[in-house]
């Protein structure tokens, strides 16, 4: 990430904030920065999102497209994830500086989205073996201000769960080859079940402590981070009456994996493990939340598009 | 142990305008001509074309005299002599540190224009130019003044006073540098407990109060002194100045010490730092903040 | 996928031809019967959290010999070759970076996996792997000693039957140390298995796909620690699948001791590895004065002729 100089009399001073739980813009260690978010930004693509989170500036657009699946998974649609660092958030991303970080991201959202039980691929099956939906979702980072992976996670569930796919009418089979007849209604289409979608929280370990969300700064007084993907609560995206139906939900963990050239002790990783599962449910609320009345809000035609402009 | 997140949507969006009382300025755009060639001299962000002088900057006209300048909204910083600057040391080179000030070019601090221990009139050894990297190193925080400004704009510094030099523990906050208020006195120890300095290029520079220590002696002390832990009572006054700051420059506010502790002042009405994280509580603030300059200005 | 056409590659649209037979069609159910017999015991008659660490063996530079250091690790049938080669100066450098870099690749041989056979091009897979390894082996190797330089290391995997990265990591850390490359701890990783309540420590293939699909929501998963144990650090950590917190917590605690205990095998390794050089060294030594004494009593003769001449 950008290499931020600081004097070691600042980190030092940063170092003894965390260890006294009060960083130096007042937040303790378990607390995120205020994020902004507005869905539906993109007019071409099927669902879109973009969060602002402090500085960082994540904008994702989903594309869907018919495919065939995966010989060994005949019921199962499919996703992918790119990640395009641009050279507008900083100049170190200019040419291929920015790609080992796009590579680690979207390694990282594939792998926490491997699982069904975070992601159901099922819903994206068209016709058993032949054909399927296949989700392209690309994440354009816009400006870094720290802590990436959070905000690229909450930003991809936001578009997928924003995204419409077309209804099919009727798949008939025709000589081996599927006829598709989709619908003409652009409102006639489907949502996806995202609520079980994971969300991935950094936990940035600075002297014996470690913090979620941390600021440029922090990240760079930071040898190692691990980042937690958890599953999502399906019953922060849905309505009371229909979350009351839903069973009792455990928050599961759907990745684990550690950034940066340091190491840790087993203690500091189980403490953070348990620290991140706990940070993701109060980040699950939150975003639940935010998109619930974001979609009352286009409901009733009463959903301004603010798009670009701060 | 709960976690605060918050997340608003672009329609809850705060708008950060504060109703200022002042007539706003007439912009210009470039090449947007301001006036016929004549009687005026050509000044920063202007060019002369055709008996007529045109701005080259979007920005405000400022005229002194018979001199014409547009100044940029938001521009790098252009340095003048004196002006009193926070600067961040890059890279150590012969007998020179190059210091990144916010401005076009990077700064050069010359060994000659530093104190070195032992007293202002010793020659410059070679010895010292091979200690220069323990005096300052790459990394390292200095306030430092404005000594003269190279034909191609870069600047030359100086820490030619006790005041200047290295800093020790604390926060820099960056701001534009069009948003400083140009003052005689840009070091302050505020009342509330904290010292600042407003650099003119835009970086402030938020420290807890030094007891004073004498320099010359004690060196090994000084150096525990910068890595001993910030009180937790001083951390809170750091990080609700910061924020402070921050709600001014989100509402494009100029920065001076009176608008900072009016800010702080105002701040206070909230009891946790991090609430001013927030962008209502930022603007209600910068929107207090405002009232109260207003007051004096009509008094 | 990018295709080089320089090469035959095949037909494009080829399918293996195990999706048609009766392997491809088991559920869950079947999969789990034929990997544990009725007295709990895997496939491979090994108890569940037995690793198969013992028939581990080295061969150092009978593997690669142009290469500073290699090694060579077997776990039955997963077969990882490493070699790493001397610090050199990187070329193409922008900035002057004070700590050594570690350039790492993973590469499957194209017939070593099971399913499709793998494309010369580095897939995304092999990409993971890479960037996995050297996260693993970066807190292990003292890089402050080599400023702007980097180490090359290669890994390639001949047979994969599961558990690859922990055995490319094993022979990494046995290969850097071949190499003589100054490190903090020996470097050992294992990984397991997560499929419901069962746990496979040191997973073959057919186990690993297992814990990767998922059943009635039940915890699955595989999950691949890498430990410097002298200094009781994690370097890395990576998990796949779906798990809840307490299942992840016992996972790591398992995983902790596993790569305790590989410490002596590599132990093992290196001292015999010592002590085979250094009695090579005596060896050549011996020989050494051995051929000095004939020499010597040669020059006895030569010099009694020219004496009596």
């Amino acid at each position: 990430m950008a290499g931020l100089l600081l004097s070691p009399s600042e980190k030092v001073y940063i170092l003894h904030g965390i260890e006294d739980d009060f960083r130096s813009d007042g937040r303790s260690n378990i607390d995120y920065r205020p994020m902004e978010l507005e869905t539906d930004v993109v007019s071409h693509a099927s669902g879109s999102a973009r969060l602002r989170l402090a500085n960082t500036d994540i904008l994702v657009g989903v594309k869907t497209e018919i495919d065939v699946p995966k010989p060994d998974k005949p019921n199962q649609g499919k996703i992918d994830f790119f990640v395009d660092c641009s050279a507008n958030a900083t100049p170190e991303f200019e040419g291929r500086g920015g790609e080992q970080l796009a590579n680690n991201i979207s390694n990282l959202m594939q792998r926490a989205y491997h699982s069904e039980q975070a992601f159901d691929l099922k819903q994206l099956s068209i016709f058993e073996g032949k054909q399927c939906w296949k989700l392209y979702v690309d994440i354009l980072i816009l400006e870094c201000g720290g802590n990436l992976c959070d905000a690229v996670s909450l930003a991809v569930k936001a578009a997928l769960f924003n995204t419409r796919i077309p209804f099919v009418k009727a798949a008939l089979l025709d000589g081996g080859n599927v006829d598709l007849q989709l619908s003409d209604d652009p409102y006639d289409s489907k949502l996806l079940e995202v609520g079980t979608a994971p969300l991935l929280v950094t936990l940035c370990k600075i002297g014996e402590k470690c913090v979620v969300d941390p600021s440029a700064e922090e990240e760079s007084c930071s040898v190692i981070s691990l980042v937690v993907g958890v599953t999502g609560n399906p019953k922060c995206y849905c309505s009371n009456e229909d979350a009351s139906k839903l069973h009792e939900h455990i928050s599961k963990c759907s990745t684990i994996a550690m950034n940066g050239p340091g190491s840790v002790a087993p203690q500091t990783l189980t403490n953070a493990i348990k620290q991140g599962i706990n940070a993701a449910k109060y980040l699950d609320e939150a975003l639940g939340k935010a998109l619930l009345r974001e979609r009352q809000d286009i409901t009733n035609f009463v959903k301004h598009s603010y798009g670009f402009f701060k | 142990m709960t976690g605060h997140v918050s997340i608003r949507l672009a329609s809850e969006r705060v708008n950060h305008c504060v109703p200022c009382p002042n007539e706003l300025p007439r912009f210009y755009t470039p090449g947007e001509v301001i006036t016929g060639m004549q009687d005026f001299m050509r000044g920063h962000g202007t060019y002369a074309e055709d008996d007529s002088l045109k701005s080259s900057v979007a920005g405000v006209m400022q005229k002194v005299n018979k001199l014409i300048c547009v100044r940029p909204l938001k521009s790098r910083y252009v340095g003048e002599i004196g002006d009193v600057i926070v600067g961040r040391v890059l890279e150590v080179q012969q007998k020179r540190w190059k210091v990144e000030t916010n401005s076009r070019l990077d700064s050069i601090l010359q060994l000659s224009s530093v104190n070195l221990p032992g007293g202002e009139l010793r020659r410059r050894s070679a010895e010292d130019e091979q200690m220069m990297r323990k005096h300052l190193q790459e990394g390292d925080l200095i306030s430092a003044e404005v000594q003269s400004v190279f034909s191609d704009g870069s600047l030359s510094l100086h820490t030619r006073s006790l005041k200047y030099g290295k800093l020790s523990q604390g926060v820099l906050v960056k701001v534009f540098p069009s948003l400083i208020k140009r003052r005689k006195n840009h070091f302050h120890n505020l009342p509330c407990g904290v010292s600042i300095i407003i650099g003119n290029n835009g970086y402030i520079w938020i420290s807890p109060h030094k007891q004073d220590i004498i320099l010359e002696d004690n060196h090994d002390e000084i150096e525990n002194y910068d890595l001993q832990a910030v009180k937790r009572s001083d951390r809170e006054i750091i990080a609700r100045v910061k924020n402070c700051i921050s709600a001014l420059v989100a509402s494009k506010m100029m920065l001076d010490d009176t608008s900072i502790m009016f800010a702080f002042e105002q701040s206070l009405k909230y009891d946790n730092v991090k609430e001013l994280l927030d962008p209502e509580a930022m603007l209600d603030i910068a929107f207090l903040t405002q009232h109260m300059l207003n007051d004096i200005t009509e008094d | 996928m990018p295709l080089d056409y320089r090469r035959f590659n095949g037909p494009e649209d080829s399918v293996s031809y195990r999706r048609f037979t009766e392997d491809y069609t088991k559920d869950y159910k079947q999969f789990l019967d034929e990997l544990i017999d009725e007295n709990g015991r895997r496939k491979g008659g090994r108890e569940m959290d037995e690793a198969r660490t013992l028939c581990m063996f080295f061969a150092r530079t009978g593997m690669i010999s142009q290469a500073k250091g290699s090694s060579y690790i077997e776990l039955k049938r997963t077969k990882v070759a490493c070699s790493v080669f001397d610090p050199r100066e990187i070329v193409h450098q922008n900035e002057y970076s004070t700590l050594g870099q570690l350039y790492c690749e993973v590469k499957f041989a194209p017939f070593s996996c099971r399913g499709e056979r793998k494309a010369l091009v580095p897939d995304s897979d092999e990409r993971a792997l890479s960037v996995a390894l050297k996260k693993a082996l970066e807190p292990a190797v003292c890089r402050h000693l080599f400023p702007n330089y980097q180490i090359d290391i290669f890994i390639y995997i001949l047979e994969n039957d599961g558990a690859c990265l922990p055995a490319a990591i094993n022979a990494a850390g046995l290969a850097l140390s071949d190499a003589a490359v100054p490190m903090y701890d020996i470097i050992t990783a294992s990984s397991v298995a997560i499929s419901g309540d069962k746990i496979f420590v040191d997973p073959t293939d057919d186990e690993e796909q297992l814990a990767i699909r998922n059943h009635d929501g039940v915890n699955h998963g595989v999950i691949t620690m890498s430990m410097l144990p002298e200094l009781q650090q994690v370097s890395d950590y990576r998990q796949i699948g779906s798990m809840d917190a307490d299942c992840v917590l016992n996972a790591l605690s398992i995983l902790e001791k596993e790569c305790k205990k590989i410490v002596p095998y590599v132990q093992r390794v290196l001292v015999q590895n010592a002590i085979n050089s250094f009695e090579q060294q005596k060896k050549l030594e011996e020989e050494a004065k051995e051929r000095e004494e004939a020499l010597n009593a040669k020059m006895e003769v030569w010099k009694s002729i020219l004496n009596v001449g």
